[in-house]
C-alpha cells in the first residue's frame, strides 16, 4: 500500500506532473471535438454531392473529387496522413493543434460522409417527392426533410465514428503534440514508472468513451420516443 | 379567368426503352373532378406525376393557369408545384415532424407565412377533417386513415388550385376508406379541381365529372361516369370493368 502511495506521489503529485494529464486531456478533447465538427461539415457536403450525383447525374466533377478524396483518405493510414499534413502540406503552419484538427477532421469527414450517405439512401424516395410536391426546392427538401431523418437513422454509426476518432487522436504524439496519451508517456519517461501512468490514461479514455456512449444513447432514445427532429427541434 | 386550368397536349414519357405515356392530350377545367382508371402499368401515376413535374415529360406541353410549365425554369416549377396539391398512396407524411409541423412547413418555407398564421390555418383545416386533437402527435401515432386526412390537409394548407390524388385509399384498411373519401367528396362539393386515380367506383360514380380510361399510355376512352361505367364502348374497357 505504501509503495502505491509513493508511486502515486511520484507520478502525479511531484513536480505537478498531474498537469501533463490534465493539459493532455484538454488537447485530446479539443482536437477530437473540433475534428468531429469539421468532419461532420465535410461529411454532409460530400454525402449530399455523392447522393445527388448518383440520383440525377449532377455535379460530375465534384463527385469525382469526392470519390478521389474518399479513396485516398480511406486507403492510407491515419498516422501517415497526420505526418504528411504536418511535414508537407501544412509545413508553414505553427499551431500543432490546428494541424491535428485539420488532419483528423479531414480524415473523419470521409468516414462520416459514407455513413451519412447511407442514411440519405435509406430514406423512402416518397419523402423527397412529398417535399417537392409541396413546392420546396431540392436543397430545402434535402435540408429539412431528408437529412434530419438520415442523421437520426445513422446516429449509432456516427457515434461509433466519433468514438473511434477520439481514440485515434492518441497518435498526435507523432507530431510532438502533447495529448492525454503523450502526457502519460512523458510521466512514464520521467519516473520510469510504467503501470500507473498508462493505466490511468487508459482509464480516462474509457471514462470518456463510456460517458459519450451514454449521452448518445439518451439522444437516440429521446429521438425515438418523440419522433422529434434532431436538427430543427423548434421548426 | 380562363375556364381551363390544366391544358395537356401530346404528353410523352419513356423510361429507358419503355414508352409509358404515348401522347396524352386533355383539358382539365376549373372545378372539374377527373377520375382516372386503367390497368396496372397503364401510366396513371406517371401521368399524374408529369402534371406537377415530379417526372419530366420527354415531349408535349402542359399549360397550368395559362403558363407553359414543361419548359419552365426551376423556380417556376417549384412555384407551380406549390400551387398543386398531391396526395400519395402511402401518405408520405414527414415522420420527424409533428402533425402541425407537417402541415405548416411548406406555408412557412415556401410562402413565407408567419408561424402564428400558418398554425391557425392548419388548426382550422385539421378541425375540418376531425383531427384537431392530433396536432401535437407524430405521424407514427396515427392510423392510416388519419394519416391520409393529414396528408390532404397538408396539401390544402398551400391553397392549391388543383389536387392530384394517386390511389389515396389503396393502402388503407377497408374500414378507413370511407373517412378519406368523405373528405375528398367535401372537397369536390366545394368546387376543388381534382384529378383522382382510384379504383373506388362508387366514388367515381358519385363525384366524377369525367372519367378517363388509360390503357398503354393513352386515353383509350373517356366520358361521364354514366357513359364509361354504364355504356363502355371498347372491349378493353369492358374487360377492365369486368375484372373490378
Ligand atoms: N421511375 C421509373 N423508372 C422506370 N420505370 C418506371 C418508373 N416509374 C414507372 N415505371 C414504369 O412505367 C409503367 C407505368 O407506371 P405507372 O406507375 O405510371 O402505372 P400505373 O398506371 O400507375 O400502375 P398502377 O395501377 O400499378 O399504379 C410501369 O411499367 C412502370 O414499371
Ligand atoms: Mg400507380
Amino acid at each position: 500500500m505504501q509503495s502505491f502511495i509513493d508511486d502515486f506521489n511520484l507520478c502525479f503529485v511531484k513536480n505537478g506532473r498531474w498537469e501533463y494529464l490534465l493539459n493532455g486531456l484538454g488537447v485530446t478533447l479539443e482536437v477530437a471535438l473540433a475534428a468531429i465538427v469539421l468532419g461532420l461539415a465535410i461529411g454532409f457536403l460530400v454525402a449530399v454531392i455523392r447522393s445527388t450525383h448518383d440520383k440525377f447525374g449532377r455535379f460530375p466533377v465534384l463527385d469525382l473529387i469526392a470519390k478521389a478524396y474518399l479513396a485516398v483518405i480511406r486507403g492510407t493510414p491515419m498516422v501517415v496522413q497526420l505526418l504528411i499534413t504536418y511535414y508537407i502540406i501544412l509545413r508553414s503552419v505553427d499551431s500543432k493543434i490546428l494541424i491535428a484538427i485539420l488532419a483528423f477532421g479531414i480524415n473523419s469527414g470521409a468516414y462520416q460522409a459514407e455513413i451519412i450517405r447511407a442514411g440519405i439512401v435509406s430514406i423512402d424516395p416518397g419523402q423527397m417527392e412529398a417535399a417537392r410536391a409541396l413546392g420546396l426546392s431540392y436543397w430545402r427538401s434535402m435540408l429539412r426533410i431528408i437529412l434530419p431523418q438520415a442523421v437520426r437513422n445513422v446516429l449509432p454509426a456516427l457515434g461509433n465514428e466519433f468514438i473511434v476518432l477520439m481514440k485515434d487522436t492518441s497518435i498526435v504524439g507523432y507530431i510532438a503534440l502533447i495529448d492525454l496519451a503523450k502526457g502519460g508517456d512523458i510521466i512514464r519517461s520521467q519516473t520510469y514508472s510504467v503501470y500507473l501512468p498508462y493505466l490511468t490514461v487508459a482509464g480516462i479514455y474509457l471514462v470518456l468513451v463510456l460517458t459519450f456512449t451514454a449521452l448518445l444513447g439518451r439522444l437516440e432514445r429521446h429521438l425515438r420516443s418523440t419522433g422529434a427532429d434532431p436538427v430543427h427541434n423548434n421548426s | 379567368m380562363d375556364e381551363i386550368l390544366l391544358k395537356i397536349d401530346g404528353l410523352k414519357k419513356n423510361f429507358g426503352s419503355l414508352q409509358v405515356l404515348n401522347g396524352i392530350s386533355t383539358d382539365i377545367r376549373r372545378g372539374e373532378v377527373v377520375v382516372m382508371i386503367g390497368p396496372s402499368g397503364s401510366g396513371k401515376s406517371t401521368f399524374l406525376r408529369c402534371m406537377n413535374l415530379l417526372e419530366t415529360p420527354d415531349s408535349g406541353s402542359i399549360w397550368f393557369d395559362g403558363v407553359e410549365i414543361v419548359k419552365a425554369d426551376e423556380k417556376t416549377k417549384n412555384r407551380v408545384r406549390s400551387e398543386m396539391g398531391m396526395v400519395f398512396q402511402h401518405f408520405n407524411l414527414f415522420p420527424h415532424l409533428s402533425i402541425l409541423d407537417n402541415i405548416t412547413l411548406a406555408p412557412k418555407l415556401v410562402r413565407g407565412m408567419d408561424k402564428a398564421t400558418a398554425e391557425a390555418k392548419a388548426m382550422e383545416l385539421l378541425g375540418r377533417v376531425g383531427l384537431a386533437d392530433k396536432a401535437r402527435s407524430y405521424p407514427q401515432q396515427l392510423s392510416g386513415g388519419q394519416k391520409q386526412r393529414v396528408a390532404i390537409v397538408r396539401s390544402l394548407a398551400m391553397e392549391p388550385k388543383v389536387m392530384l390524388f394517386d390511389e389515396p385509399t389503396s393502402a388503407l384498411d377497408p374500414e378507413m376508406v370511407g373517412e378519406v373519401l368523405d373528405v375528398m367528396k367535401e372537397l369536390a362539393a366545394n368546387k376543388m379541381t381534382m384529378v383522382v386515380v382510384t379504383h373506388e367506383m362508387r366514388f367515381a360514380r358519385d363525384v366524377a365529372s369525367r372519367v378517363l380510361f388509360l390503357e398503354g399510355g393513352r386515353i383509350a376512352e373517356e366520358g361521364t361516369s354514366e357513359q364509361v361505367f354504364g355504356a363502355p364502348k371498347s372491349e378493353r374497357l369492358k374487360l377492365f370493368l369486368g375484372k373490378l
